[in-house]
Protein backbone atom coordinates (compact mmCIF):
# COMPACT_ATOMS: atom_id res chain seq x y z
CA UNK A 1 0.00 0.00 0.00
CA UNK A 2 2.77 2.44 0.86
CA UNK A 3 4.32 1.45 -2.46
CA UNK A 4 1.29 1.92 -4.21
CA UNK A 5 0.94 5.82 -2.73
CA UNK A 6 4.73 6.72 -3.75
CA UNK A 7 4.46 5.43 -6.88
CA UNK A 8 0.70 7.45 -7.07
CA UNK A 9 2.82 10.76 -5.69
CA UNK A 10 6.01 9.86 -8.30
CA UNK A 11 3.70 9.70 -11.34
CA UNK A 12 2.23 13.28 -10.62
CA UNK A 13 5.88 14.39 -11.04
CA UNK A 14 5.58 13.67 -14.74
CA UNK A 15 2.18 16.23 -14.74
CA UNK A 16 4.89 19.65 -14.69
CA UNK A 17 6.97 18.18 -17.06
CA UNK A 18 4.15 17.83 -19.60
CA UNK A 19 2.58 21.20 -18.73
CA UNK A 20 6.44 22.65 -19.33
CA UNK A 21 6.73 20.61 -22.72
CA UNK A 22 2.97 22.27 -23.76
CA UNK A 23 3.81 25.78 -22.97
CA UNK A 24 6.63 25.43 -24.48
CA UNK A 25 5.62 24.42 -27.50
CA UNK A 26 2.44 27.06 -27.17
CA UNK A 27 4.92 29.86 -26.60
CA UNK A 28 7.16 27.99 -29.40
CA UNK A 29 10.71 28.59 -28.34
CA UNK A 30 11.69 26.09 -30.64
CA UNK A 31 15.23 26.59 -31.85
CA UNK A 32 15.84 29.64 -30.33
CA UNK A 33 12.81 31.40 -31.93
CA UNK A 34 9.91 32.35 -30.87
CA UNK A 35 6.63 31.26 -32.27
CA UNK A 36 5.94 34.94 -33.37
CA UNK A 37 8.92 35.77 -34.82
CA UNK A 38 9.02 32.30 -36.65
CA UNK A 39 5.30 32.86 -37.84
CA UNK A 40 5.87 36.86 -39.44
CA UNK A 41 9.19 35.28 -41.19
CA UNK A 42 6.50 32.66 -42.48
CA UNK A 43 3.90 35.02 -43.69
CA UNK A 44 6.07 37.40 -45.24
CA UNK A 45 8.40 33.98 -47.73
CA UNK A 46 4.89 33.10 -48.29
CA UNK A 47 3.34 36.34 -48.83
CA UNK A 48 6.67 36.69 -51.17
CA UNK A 49 6.65 33.52 -53.24
CA UNK A 50 2.44 33.26 -53.68
CA UNK A 51 2.43 33.19 -57.10
CA UNK A 52 3.74 29.64 -56.86
CA UNK A 53 0.98 28.38 -54.77
CA UNK A 54 -1.18 30.02 -57.32
CA UNK A 55 0.48 28.45 -60.14
CA UNK A 56 -0.13 25.15 -58.87
CA UNK A 57 -3.82 26.02 -57.68
CA UNK A 58 -4.30 27.31 -61.15
CA UNK A 59 -3.21 23.82 -62.54
CA UNK A 60 -4.29 21.58 -60.55
CA UNK A 61 -8.15 22.64 -59.96
CA UNK A 62 -10.68 23.91 -62.38
CA UNK A 63 -13.02 26.09 -60.79
CA UNK A 64 -12.55 29.15 -57.91
CA UNK A 65 -13.45 27.51 -54.48
CA UNK A 66 -11.34 24.55 -55.62
CA UNK A 67 -8.56 26.90 -56.26
CA UNK A 68 -9.25 28.61 -52.93
CA UNK A 69 -9.39 25.07 -51.11
CA UNK A 70 -6.10 23.89 -52.43
CA UNK A 71 -4.09 27.54 -51.32
CA UNK A 72 -5.61 27.25 -47.90
CA UNK A 73 -4.53 23.79 -47.71
CA UNK A 74 -1.14 24.32 -49.10
CA UNK A 75 -0.63 26.88 -46.72
CA UNK A 76 -1.15 24.91 -43.79
CA UNK A 77 0.85 21.88 -45.04
CA UNK A 78 3.63 24.54 -45.67
CA UNK A 79 2.72 25.89 -42.06
CA UNK A 80 3.08 22.34 -40.66
CA UNK A 81 6.34 21.75 -42.50
CA UNK A 82 7.75 24.94 -41.73
CA UNK A 83 9.73 23.81 -38.57
CA UNK A 84 11.91 21.44 -40.70
CA UNK A 85 12.85 24.07 -43.27
CA UNK A 86 16.44 24.94 -42.54
CA UNK A 87 17.25 26.90 -45.56
CA UNK A 88 19.51 24.08 -47.38
CA UNK A 89 17.57 24.85 -50.10
CA UNK A 90 15.69 27.71 -51.42
CA UNK A 91 12.00 28.82 -49.83
CA UNK A 92 10.72 28.69 -53.31
CA UNK A 93 12.22 25.18 -54.26
CA UNK A 94 10.89 23.87 -50.82
CA UNK A 95 7.84 25.64 -51.48
CA UNK A 96 7.02 23.94 -54.82
CA UNK A 97 7.88 20.69 -53.33
CA UNK A 98 5.32 21.09 -50.13
CA UNK A 99 2.62 22.78 -52.71
CA UNK A 100 3.04 19.62 -55.49
CA UNK A 101 2.78 17.22 -52.36
CA UNK A 102 0.03 18.86 -51.32
CA UNK A 103 -1.71 19.00 -54.78
CA UNK A 104 -0.95 15.77 -55.90
CA UNK A 105 -2.13 13.64 -52.87
CA UNK A 106 -5.42 15.94 -52.53
CA UNK A 107 -8.33 14.11 -52.33
CA UNK A 108 -12.11 15.59 -53.31
CA UNK A 109 -14.83 13.45 -54.52
CA UNK A 110 -15.84 14.59 -58.01
CA UNK A 111 -18.21 17.17 -58.52
CA UNK A 112 -20.47 16.92 -61.01
CA UNK A 113 -20.31 19.75 -63.69
CA UNK A 114 -21.35 21.31 -66.76
CA UNK A 115 -18.22 20.54 -69.18
CA UNK A 116 -17.97 24.11 -70.36
CA UNK A 117 -17.27 24.88 -66.60
CA UNK A 118 -14.57 22.27 -66.81
CA UNK A 119 -11.99 24.13 -69.73
CA UNK A 120 -8.47 25.14 -68.52
CA UNK A 121 -8.32 28.61 -69.52
CA UNK A 122 -5.68 31.05 -67.94
CA UNK A 123 -6.82 32.78 -64.72
CA UNK A 124 -6.09 36.12 -66.29
CA UNK A 125 -7.87 36.13 -69.77
CA UNK A 126 -7.65 39.23 -72.06
CA UNK A 127 -10.48 40.38 -73.95
CA UNK A 128 -8.33 40.73 -77.63
CA UNK A 129 -7.59 36.99 -78.71
CA UNK A 130 -4.18 37.37 -80.94
CA UNK A 131 -3.01 34.30 -83.08
CA UNK A 132 -0.06 33.72 -79.88
CA UNK A 133 -2.78 33.87 -77.26
CA UNK A 134 -4.76 31.30 -79.10
CA UNK A 135 -1.83 29.38 -79.32
CA UNK A 136 -1.07 29.68 -75.77
CA UNK A 137 -4.48 29.17 -74.68
CA UNK A 138 -4.07 25.80 -76.58
CA UNK A 139 -1.27 24.59 -74.97
CA UNK A 140 -2.66 25.56 -71.68
CA UNK A 141 -5.70 23.33 -72.16
CA UNK A 142 -3.10 20.59 -73.23
CA UNK A 143 -1.42 20.54 -70.46
CA UNK A 144 -4.63 20.76 -68.05
CA UNK A 145 -5.45 17.76 -69.56
CA UNK A 146 -1.98 16.06 -68.49
CA UNK A 147 -2.23 13.34 -65.74
CA UNK A 148 -1.02 14.69 -61.80
CA UNK A 149 2.48 13.82 -62.35
CA UNK A 150 2.63 15.19 -65.96
CA UNK A 151 1.40 18.37 -64.89
CA UNK A 152 4.17 18.26 -62.00
CA UNK A 153 7.12 17.80 -64.78
CA UNK A 154 5.85 20.47 -67.01
CA UNK A 155 5.60 23.05 -64.02
CA UNK A 156 9.04 22.34 -62.79
CA UNK A 157 10.51 22.61 -66.72
CA UNK A 158 8.74 25.47 -67.24
CA UNK A 159 10.62 27.21 -64.07
CA UNK A 160 13.67 26.30 -65.56
CA UNK A 161 14.64 23.95 -63.41
CA UNK A 162 17.38 21.46 -64.28
CA UNK A 163 16.41 17.86 -64.79
CA UNK A 164 18.41 16.80 -61.55
CA UNK A 165 16.49 19.44 -59.64
CA UNK A 166 13.14 17.66 -60.88
CA UNK A 167 14.18 14.04 -60.31
CA UNK A 168 15.37 15.21 -56.72
CA UNK A 169 11.68 17.13 -55.89
CA UNK A 170 10.15 14.09 -57.55
CA UNK A 171 12.23 11.14 -56.07
CA UNK A 172 13.01 10.21 -59.31
CA UNK A 173 16.12 10.15 -61.88
CA UNK A 174 17.08 12.55 -64.25
CA UNK A 175 17.31 9.74 -67.12
CA UNK A 176 13.62 9.48 -66.20
CA UNK A 177 12.66 12.93 -66.24
CA UNK A 178 14.35 13.46 -69.61
CA UNK A 179 12.21 10.28 -70.96
CA UNK A 180 8.88 11.42 -69.39
CA UNK A 181 9.61 14.98 -70.30
CA UNK A 182 10.21 14.03 -74.01
CA UNK A 183 7.08 11.99 -74.36
CA UNK A 184 5.20 15.04 -72.49
CA UNK A 185 6.70 17.74 -75.53
CA UNK A 186 5.44 15.46 -78.01
CA UNK A 187 1.69 14.83 -76.52
CA UNK A 188 1.36 18.32 -76.16
CA UNK A 189 2.57 19.47 -78.99
CA UNK A 190 -0.44 16.94 -80.43
CA UNK A 191 -2.72 17.76 -78.47
CA UNK A 192 -2.31 21.85 -78.85
CA UNK A 193 -2.83 21.58 -82.42
CA UNK A 194 -5.97 20.03 -82.04
CA UNK A 195 -7.51 22.64 -79.78
CA UNK A 196 -5.95 25.29 -81.29
CA UNK A 197 -7.61 23.51 -84.91
CA UNK A 198 -10.66 23.52 -83.05
CA UNK A 199 -10.84 27.06 -81.66
CA UNK B 1 4.04 25.03 -81.64
CA UNK B 2 6.21 23.59 -79.35
CA UNK B 3 6.46 23.56 -75.74
CA UNK B 4 9.72 25.43 -75.21
CA UNK B 5 8.73 27.78 -77.92
CA UNK B 6 5.58 29.10 -75.59
CA UNK B 7 7.63 28.33 -72.08
CA UNK B 8 8.11 32.03 -71.16
CA UNK B 9 4.99 33.06 -71.61
CA UNK B 10 3.25 30.61 -70.27
CA UNK B 11 5.46 30.26 -67.19
CA UNK B 12 4.55 34.76 -67.07
CA UNK B 13 0.64 34.14 -67.72
CA UNK B 14 0.50 31.20 -65.63
CA UNK B 15 2.12 33.20 -62.55
CA UNK B 16 -0.47 35.91 -63.21
CA UNK B 17 -3.02 35.94 -60.41
CA UNK B 18 -6.56 37.74 -59.87
CA UNK B 19 -6.52 38.25 -56.04
CA UNK B 20 -2.95 38.35 -54.87
CA UNK B 21 -3.31 37.42 -51.34
CA UNK B 22 -2.27 39.69 -47.90
CA UNK B 23 -0.27 38.70 -45.03
CA UNK B 24 -3.46 39.20 -43.07
CA UNK B 25 -5.36 37.24 -45.60
CA UNK B 26 -3.00 34.36 -45.50
CA UNK B 27 -2.64 34.54 -41.45
CA UNK B 28 -6.29 33.98 -41.44
CA UNK B 29 -5.88 30.88 -43.41
CA UNK B 30 -3.30 29.53 -40.47
CA UNK B 31 -6.08 29.37 -38.10
CA UNK B 32 -8.90 26.93 -40.14
CA UNK B 33 -8.78 23.21 -40.31
CA UNK B 34 -7.03 21.24 -42.83
CA UNK B 35 -8.51 18.68 -45.32
CA UNK B 36 -5.62 16.74 -45.54
CA UNK B 37 -5.55 12.82 -45.60
CA UNK B 38 -2.76 12.94 -42.67
CA UNK B 39 -4.93 15.65 -40.82
CA UNK B 40 -7.95 13.46 -40.70
CA UNK B 41 -6.09 9.86 -39.78
CA UNK B 42 -4.20 12.41 -37.00
CA UNK B 43 -7.43 13.57 -35.38
CA UNK B 44 -8.94 10.01 -36.11
CA UNK B 45 -5.83 8.43 -33.49
CA UNK B 46 -6.38 10.80 -30.80
CA UNK B 47 -10.51 10.59 -30.84
CA UNK B 48 -9.51 6.47 -30.57
CA UNK B 49 -6.66 6.73 -27.89
CA UNK B 50 -8.65 9.09 -25.59
CA UNK B 51 -11.37 6.18 -26.45
CA UNK B 52 -9.56 3.39 -25.84
CA UNK B 53 -8.08 5.40 -22.45
CA UNK B 54 -11.06 5.96 -20.80
CA UNK B 55 -12.50 2.40 -22.05
CA UNK B 56 -9.47 0.61 -20.70
CA UNK B 57 -10.17 2.67 -17.05
CA UNK B 58 -13.48 1.69 -17.06
CA UNK B 59 -13.25 -1.71 -18.15
CA UNK B 60 -10.17 -1.82 -15.12
CA UNK B 61 -12.77 -0.47 -12.97
CA UNK B 62 -15.30 -3.07 -13.39
CA UNK B 63 -13.25 -5.46 -13.36
CA UNK B 64 -12.18 -5.13 -10.12
CA UNK B 65 -14.96 -3.75 -8.28
CA UNK B 66 -17.80 -6.08 -10.35
CA UNK B 67 -19.98 -8.27 -8.72
CA UNK B 68 -20.28 -11.77 -11.16
CA UNK B 69 -16.95 -13.26 -11.84
CA UNK B 70 -17.86 -13.70 -15.30
CA UNK B 71 -18.18 -9.70 -15.95
CA UNK B 72 -15.26 -9.45 -14.37
CA UNK B 73 -13.46 -11.55 -16.82
CA UNK B 74 -14.89 -10.46 -19.96
CA UNK B 75 -13.58 -6.34 -18.85
CA UNK B 76 -10.65 -7.65 -17.56
CA UNK B 77 -10.15 -8.94 -21.00
CA UNK B 78 -11.53 -6.06 -23.12
CA UNK B 79 -9.08 -3.45 -20.83
CA UNK B 80 -6.10 -5.87 -21.70
CA UNK B 81 -6.97 -5.66 -25.45
CA UNK B 82 -7.68 -2.17 -25.63
CA UNK B 83 -4.49 -0.85 -23.23
CA UNK B 84 -2.75 -3.39 -26.01
CA UNK B 85 -3.46 -0.65 -28.91
CA UNK B 86 -3.10 2.37 -27.07
CA UNK B 87 1.02 2.50 -27.76
CA UNK B 88 0.41 0.99 -31.25
CA UNK B 89 -2.15 4.08 -31.40
CA UNK B 90 0.19 6.32 -30.34
CA UNK B 91 3.12 5.20 -32.48
CA UNK B 92 1.08 5.58 -35.90
CA UNK B 93 0.10 8.97 -34.52
CA UNK B 94 3.39 10.27 -34.27
CA UNK B 95 4.46 8.35 -37.84
CA UNK B 96 1.55 10.59 -38.88
CA UNK B 97 2.76 14.00 -37.40
CA UNK B 98 6.23 13.17 -38.92
CA UNK B 99 4.90 12.88 -42.36
CA UNK B 100 2.81 16.40 -42.17
CA UNK B 101 6.03 18.27 -40.96
CA UNK B 102 8.79 17.02 -43.38
CA UNK B 103 8.68 18.19 -47.15
CA UNK B 104 9.59 14.83 -48.85
CA UNK B 105 10.07 14.16 -52.15
CA UNK B 106 6.94 13.59 -54.48
CA UNK B 107 7.46 9.57 -54.53
CA UNK B 108 8.33 9.02 -51.01
CA UNK B 109 5.55 11.30 -49.78
CA UNK B 110 3.40 9.22 -51.65
CA UNK B 111 4.51 5.85 -50.67
CA UNK B 112 4.81 6.81 -46.55
CA UNK B 113 1.32 8.06 -46.98
CA UNK B 114 -0.07 4.83 -48.11
CA UNK B 115 2.01 2.73 -45.76
CA UNK B 116 0.32 4.66 -42.78
CA UNK B 117 -2.70 4.42 -44.10
CA UNK B 118 -2.12 0.81 -44.49
CA UNK B 119 -0.72 0.26 -40.90
CA UNK B 120 -4.49 2.60 -39.71
CA UNK B 121 -6.28 0.21 -41.43
CA UNK B 122 -5.00 -3.04 -40.67
CA UNK B 123 -5.09 -1.58 -36.99
CA UNK B 124 -8.76 -0.95 -36.80
CA UNK B 125 -9.04 -3.82 -38.32
CA UNK B 126 -7.30 -6.27 -36.26
CA UNK B 127 -8.62 -4.20 -33.30
CA UNK B 128 -12.32 -4.67 -34.83
CA UNK B 129 -11.87 -8.42 -35.34
CA UNK B 130 -10.18 -8.85 -31.97
CA UNK B 131 -13.07 -7.19 -30.01
CA UNK B 132 -15.64 -9.75 -32.28
CA UNK B 133 -15.07 -13.67 -30.50
CA UNK B 134 -14.42 -12.07 -26.94
CA UNK B 135 -17.82 -10.40 -27.05
CA UNK B 136 -19.52 -13.22 -28.44
CA UNK B 137 -18.05 -15.81 -26.50
CA UNK B 138 -17.70 -14.72 -23.28
CA UNK B 139 -21.00 -12.93 -24.14
CA UNK B 140 -22.57 -15.80 -24.24
CA UNK B 141 -20.27 -17.66 -21.42
CA UNK B 142 -21.50 -15.21 -19.31
CA UNK B 143 -25.38 -15.76 -19.21
CA UNK B 144 -25.31 -19.20 -19.45
CA UNK B 145 -22.94 -19.17 -16.87
CA UNK B 146 -23.85 -16.76 -14.03
CA UNK B 147 -26.93 -18.26 -12.14
CA UNK B 148 -28.42 -15.16 -11.25
CA UNK B 149 -28.62 -13.73 -14.86
CA UNK B 150 -29.69 -17.46 -16.44
CA UNK B 151 -32.20 -19.90 -15.12
CA UNK B 152 -32.23 -23.28 -17.01
CA UNK B 153 -35.66 -23.97 -15.40
CA UNK B 154 -37.09 -21.05 -17.24
CA UNK B 155 -36.24 -21.66 -20.47
CA UNK B 156 -38.17 -24.61 -21.53
CA UNK B 157 -37.45 -24.27 -25.24
CA UNK B 158 -33.76 -24.28 -25.37
CA UNK B 159 -33.25 -27.08 -22.44
CA UNK B 160 -30.35 -29.52 -23.42
CA UNK B 161 -31.79 -29.14 -27.35
CA UNK B 162 -29.36 -29.39 -29.93
CA UNK B 163 -31.51 -26.68 -31.66
CA UNK B 164 -30.03 -24.29 -29.41
CA UNK B 165 -26.43 -25.00 -29.98
CA UNK B 166 -26.86 -24.78 -33.46
CA UNK B 167 -28.90 -21.71 -33.15
CA UNK B 168 -26.14 -20.04 -30.87
CA UNK B 169 -23.23 -21.52 -33.30
CA UNK B 170 -24.86 -19.75 -36.32
CA UNK B 171 -25.66 -16.50 -35.11
CA UNK B 172 -21.87 -16.65 -33.65
CA UNK B 173 -20.65 -17.60 -36.98
CA UNK B 174 -22.84 -15.25 -39.16
CA UNK B 175 -22.24 -12.08 -36.82
CA UNK B 176 -18.62 -13.11 -37.66
CA UNK B 177 -18.63 -13.34 -41.19
CA UNK B 178 -20.66 -9.97 -41.28
CA UNK B 179 -18.64 -8.10 -39.16
CA UNK B 180 -15.80 -9.12 -41.42
CA UNK B 181 -16.97 -8.20 -44.44
CA UNK B 182 -18.90 -5.11 -43.02
CA UNK B 183 -15.52 -4.24 -41.93
CA UNK B 184 -13.38 -4.58 -44.50
CA UNK B 185 -15.95 -2.85 -47.05
CA UNK B 186 -16.04 -0.08 -44.65
CA UNK B 187 -12.34 0.90 -44.81
CA UNK B 188 -12.04 0.18 -48.28
CA UNK B 189 -15.11 2.92 -48.88
CA UNK B 190 -13.26 5.30 -46.48
CA UNK B 191 -9.45 4.80 -47.67
CA UNK B 192 -9.28 1.98 -50.82
CA UNK B 193 -9.69 4.29 -53.68
CA UNK B 194 -7.30 6.85 -52.49
CA UNK B 195 -4.88 4.69 -51.66
CA UNK B 196 -5.54 2.94 -55.45
CA UNK B 197 -5.07 6.44 -56.62
CA UNK B 198 -1.92 7.09 -54.95
CA UNK B 199 -0.66 3.79 -55.70
CA UNK B 200 -0.91 4.59 -59.63
CA UNK B 201 0.78 7.64 -59.26
CA UNK B 202 3.51 5.76 -58.05
CA UNK B 203 3.66 3.46 -60.21
CA UNK B 204 3.60 6.29 -62.98
CA UNK B 205 6.21 8.36 -61.87
CA UNK B 206 8.44 4.70 -61.46
CA UNK B 207 7.41 4.26 -65.31
CA UNK B 208 10.05 4.54 -67.95
CA UNK B 209 8.50 5.11 -70.80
Amino acid sequence: MRGFSFAVIFSFFELPICCTVYITDIYGIRNGKSRMQATNEFLSLINQHQNIIHKVCNLYMHDAADKEDLFQEITLQAWNAYKSFRGDAKFSTWLYRVALNTAISFYRKEKRKPQFERAYEFPDQPDETSEIEEQMQAMYQAIGALSKIDKALVMLYLEDYSYDEIGNMLGITANNVAVKMNRIKTKLKEESKKHYQFS
Amino acid sequence: MELDELKSLINERMERVQTEKSPADIAMLLGKKTQAVTAKIKRSLVIEMVTSVAFTLACIAIAVFGTYSSLRIYFAIFAVICALFIPLLYILFNKTKKLSSTALPVKSNLQTLIKIIREYVKRYFQLTMALIPISLIIAFSLVYTQENLYNPVQDTFFVGSPLKTALIAGYIILFSIGMYYFTKWYLKKLYGNYVQQLEMLIEELEEQQ
